[in-house]
């Protein structure tokens, strides 16, 4: 391999502990070492959500290759600031989806209620295993996980939109 | 107008295709290589015949009017004018014109001017010359008639020819039973009704709604096979067309350009789909009907159906002029509309040229005056339409009048049951519309051809770029050796003009040079995008040609100037080089090409998708991707073409100091105009016009007095010129600063 590994800081899970979240940081020990304020990012958000590289300003302190393999406490702090970062309701039930005047509004619910957005006519992406990606007109993403079982009404209307 | 014969080229022609007077100018032992022919001759038009032997270039014209020894000619090339071009033949004592004809002739003496010059420059044994000559003008003889388009296009449908057959059945039998009808109506007119046949009604009534319900069946099935058909036309000829294009060699995308091979595999395959099912199956439709109609009506009564083809030469004649005319009005029509909307997508696009330059008022105008034209045109149409459509319609009504004028005197006297007549008169308009539709077929049978003949061409080309059947797969050590190479696009314009070159494993050449000094396309040719036409590539002593090309390119890796995206995720496009490939080996590349940090940036990190051609990312951006995914393949040869192009100063900075540190020891050809990119590389090469000026490292070429000091000095200058700009900016802003303090 031209680039080695090595060069990428992989952070071994036993190395890092989180000892606080706040909305979008985690304060975090990495081999003992107390670091406040650190932004995890997922490099892969839909492919690899498991990878996450930890930024401290704007240096990169390392990448955690899968997080889940975290102690029990912090990759459940890791997982309440990830949840604010990635925030993104998934659509259980289409329940309607018209044409207003250019633009398409959809009646969802989700697994954070129902909704009502509004969307251009290209704005489901499909993602490579087969999820789909609903983007609103302020460029809002909700995802729904498994469009194959989805009722068969919700069904219809999403293959109108693909 | 141009001839299929236009352009054609004799090569080694046999004995009865040289004419006679060429013949006898023949010496012992001298063999015709080529003919062409000219369409002009001076400044008029005429025919000489241009003729290349094994020993000179002859030009006759019924006598010999030039000839020219092979040993004395150097090479050949043809001069372009706005329709004319000539042949030029430079010798040592100066060029010689040899040759005048129209573009016409172009491909031929392209043809023509390649072959000299694999003779006299690439100097080619000539066995084997004549050997690749015979067998390609074996492939060139294609033949291009309706009929043969036709069966060529049934024979690519023969997967779904059962469909074919079933839509066609059913379609015939709808109309059949269609007849059937009247038939019934007759005899309930005559037997049921007149004659007082109360029993035979209900057996009537059932044949009738019997009749609708086969009908019913019949027209479900119909609309069935048809849908099914058309998608499975569109479907077979499209992914024919489709997987020919990824056998197309570069050369070919170049020739036909990305909107030709675009309409191709799209426009013209839907054509082919509506003429085959708005021509082809109701042409077996309509014949079929005039022939059941025709012979029922005769049966009937032959008298009136004399009478009913009466109108038919009318509206024959009726319809050859209208399509005739209608065409020219048409045309004009859409022209109007065409400057209508131009003006609308000026206006639109070009906005802001119109405001800044007061135009508003003066487009308004053009605008309302293009409308009344386009109106004026409209009504035109109308009032042509209504010079021969009334016309028709007379003589039909004529025919029907006199119909029921003789039929009517038949009735009364008693030799024609009412029934007969009614039945006569339903089947009449039954036998007029396949009539014309049948004119109609025949003539959409001719586009179809068209059509077809357009996608065939596509599918008949040879990629150039072959792979020999013996091809192997080869690890790649790195060195590469390119000898006496020629390479040209259009067959006119030499790229490369015997290039030599050896790169040593692991060596990082620099290749500068000006635009279009054939840097590019040696890139290009490294890659096997191409083939010379002249010269070999190999790479460590084995030719390119002999290694497989998937081979090639799994261990070669280039980067283009404007590097093209896919619409995918960076992620994808990252790892588009190789097959299986983890994440950390994507961010790696990336870090490597310097893109990790923008790419971090984006809310989607990876996962971002680039739009249309990477139209979400700056060029920059998309440069670094391209870069990205090059060294993800831990190619053996890297060649970089204007890699920092797109960069701003301080990203090409750390992205040269990087590409320092991954091509150590790999073998690297960088193109550049930036100089400064090249400061790390082991040899700078100076490429102009195609051909090798200065070779040596970067002190070397500065001690020379050569083109590449003359670059380093105008960008030089550049720099300096940039530096006291910003210096006098900076003095500028001082005393504006002073000033107002």
């Amino acid at each position: 391999m031209l680039h080695k590994f090595s060069e990428l800081k992989i952070l071994e899970p036993s190395r890092v502990r989180v000892s606080e979240a706040r909305l979008d940081e985690i304060d975090v020990e990495i081999d003992g070492e107390l670091i406040r304020g650190v932004r995890p990012r997922r490099p892969f958000p839909f492919s690899y959500p498991e990878i996450v590289i930890l930024y401290k300003d704007k240096e990169e302190l390392g990448i955690l290759r899968d997080y889940r393999n975290l102690d029990t406490r912090s990759r459940e702090l890791l997982e309440k600031v990830l949840k604010v970062v990635y925030f993104m309701p998934k659509i259980r039930r289409v329940l309607n989806i018209r044409s207003v005047e250019g633009k398409y509004e959809w009646k969802v619910i989700t697994d954070k209620g129902e909704l009502t957005f509004f969307t251009w006519g290209r704005c489901v992406r499909v993602l490579r295993d087969g999820r789909l990606l609903v983007r609103d007109i302020y460029s809002r993403a909700y995802i729904v996980d498994e469009p194959e079982k989805l009722d068969n009404r919700s069904r219809l209307y999403l293959s109108m939109m693909i | 107008m141009s001839h299929a014969e236009d352009n054609s080229i004799l090569v080694y022609p046999s004995p009865d295709e040289i004419p006679l007077f060429v013949k006898d100018l023949l010496q012992n032992g001298e063999e015709v290589v080529a003919v062409v022919k000219t369409d002009l001759v001076g400044g008029d038009y005429g025919e000489e015949q241009v003729v290349l032997t094994n020993r000179r270039i002859m030009v006759v014209n019924e006598k010999l009017s030039n000839s020219l020894p092979l040993s004395k000619v150097v090479a050949a090339s043809i001069r372009g004018y706005i329709n004319t071009c000539v042949l030029t033949v430079d010798t040592e004592e100066g060029s010689n014109s040899l040759a005048v004809f129209t573009r016409g002739r172009l491909e031929a003496f392209d043809k023509f001017v390649t072959i000299i010059n694999n003779m006299v420059v690439g100097k080619i044994p000539y066995e084997l010359l004549k050997n690749q000559l015979l067998s390609k003008m074996k492939e060139g003889q294609k033949q291009r008639s309706v009929r043969a388009a036709i069966l060529r296009l049934l024979g690519l449908l023969k997967p779904i020819a059962p469909l074919l057959v079933a839509s066609v059945v059913v379609a015939v039998a709808i109309r059949l039973v269609g007849l059937v009808q009247p038939y019934l109506m007759k005899i309930l007119v005559d037997d049921v009704l007149t004659a007082g046949r109360a029993d035979l009604l209900i057996y009537v009534i059932v044949g009738l709604l019997a009749i609708n319900l086969v009908n019913t069946l019949l027209n479900t099935l119909n609309a069935f096979f048809g849908t099914k058909l058309n998608v499975a036309i569109v479907n077979t000829l499209r992914s024919r067309v489709y997987r020919k294009l990824h056998e197309l060699s570069l050369t070919h995308y170049d020739r036909f350009g990305s909107g030709g091979l675009w309409s191709r595999v799209v426009d013209d395959v839907n054509r082919v789909q509506w003429f085959l099912t708005s021509a082809f199956i109701p042409l077996f439709i309509n014949a079929s009907m005039v022939a059941f109609v025709g012979v029922t009506l005769a049966t009937l009564n032959l008298w009136l159906t004399l009478i009913a083809l009466m109108p038919i030469p009318v509206s024959v004649a009726g319809n050859l002029i209208y399509r005739k005319a209608a065409s020219r009005y048409y045309h004009r029509l859409w022209r109007k509309w065409s400057r209508i909307v131009s003006v609308i997508s000026d206006t639109i696009n070009a906005a802001i040229l119109v405001k800044s330059f007061g135009k508003e008022e003066d487009f308004t105008k053009k605008f309302e005056g293009y409308q009344t034209d386009y109106e004026r045109a409209q009504m035109d149409v109308f009032k042509f339409e209504q010079q021969i459509w009334p016309a028709v319609g007379l003589a039909f009504t004529a025919s029907s009048l006199l119909i029921w004028w003789f039929g009517g005197h038949d009735v009364l006297k008693g030799s024609m049951s009412l029934g007969s007549l009614m039945a006569f008169t339903s089947y009449m308009w039954q036998f007029y519309s396949p009539v014309f539709g049948l004119i109609e077929n025949v003539r959409n049978l001719q586009l179809l051809a068209v059509a077809a003949g357009r996608i065939f061409e596509i599918l008949d080309l040879e990629p150039d770029v072959q792979e020999a059947p013996d091809a192997i797969d080869v690890e790649l050590d790195g060195g590469i050796e390119c000898e006496n190479v020629w390479f040209t696009y259009d067959g006119i314009h030499y790229a490369l003009k015997g290039v030599t070159l050896r790169i040593r494993r692991g060596e990082r050449i620099g290749l500068v040079g000006p635009s279009g000094s054939g840097k590019t396309t040696l890139a290009k040719l490294f890659l096997h995008l191409y083939d010379p036409q002249v010269g070999s590539i190999k790479y460590d002593d084995t030719d390119a040609k002999r290694i497989k090309l998937n081979s090639l390119k799994d261990q070669v890796a280039i980067v283009l100037q404007n590097p093209v995206l896919l619409d995918a995720t960076i992620a994808d496009n990252i790892a588009l080089g190789k097959g299986d490939v983890a994440p950390e080996e994507i961010i790696a590349a990336a870090k490597a090409a310097k893109a990790h940090d923008f790419v971090m940036k984006l809310p989607e990190a990876y996962d971002s998708e680039v739009g249309m051609q990477g139209s979400r990312l700056s060029g920059g951006e998309r440069a670094r991707v391209a870069l990205a995914a090059a060294l993800l393949k831990n190619p053996k040869v890297l060649i970089l073409d204007e890699p920092t192009a797109a960069l701003d100063a301080l990203t090409e900075d750390e992205v040269t100091e990087e590409l320092e540190k991954m091509t150590k020891g790999r073998t690297t050809i960088i193109i550049a105009h930036r100089l400064s990119t090249l400061r790390f590389t082991d040899r700078i090469v100076v490429m102009e016009n195609g051909k090798v000026v200065e070779e040596g490292t970067h002190e070397d070429l500065l001690q020379r007095d050569g083109l590449y000091k003359k670059l380093w000095e105008a960008q030089l200058r550049g720099l300096t010129r940039m530096t006291t700009i910003e210096a006098n900016e900076q003095v500028s802003r001082e005393e504006y600063v002073t000033q107002v303090q």
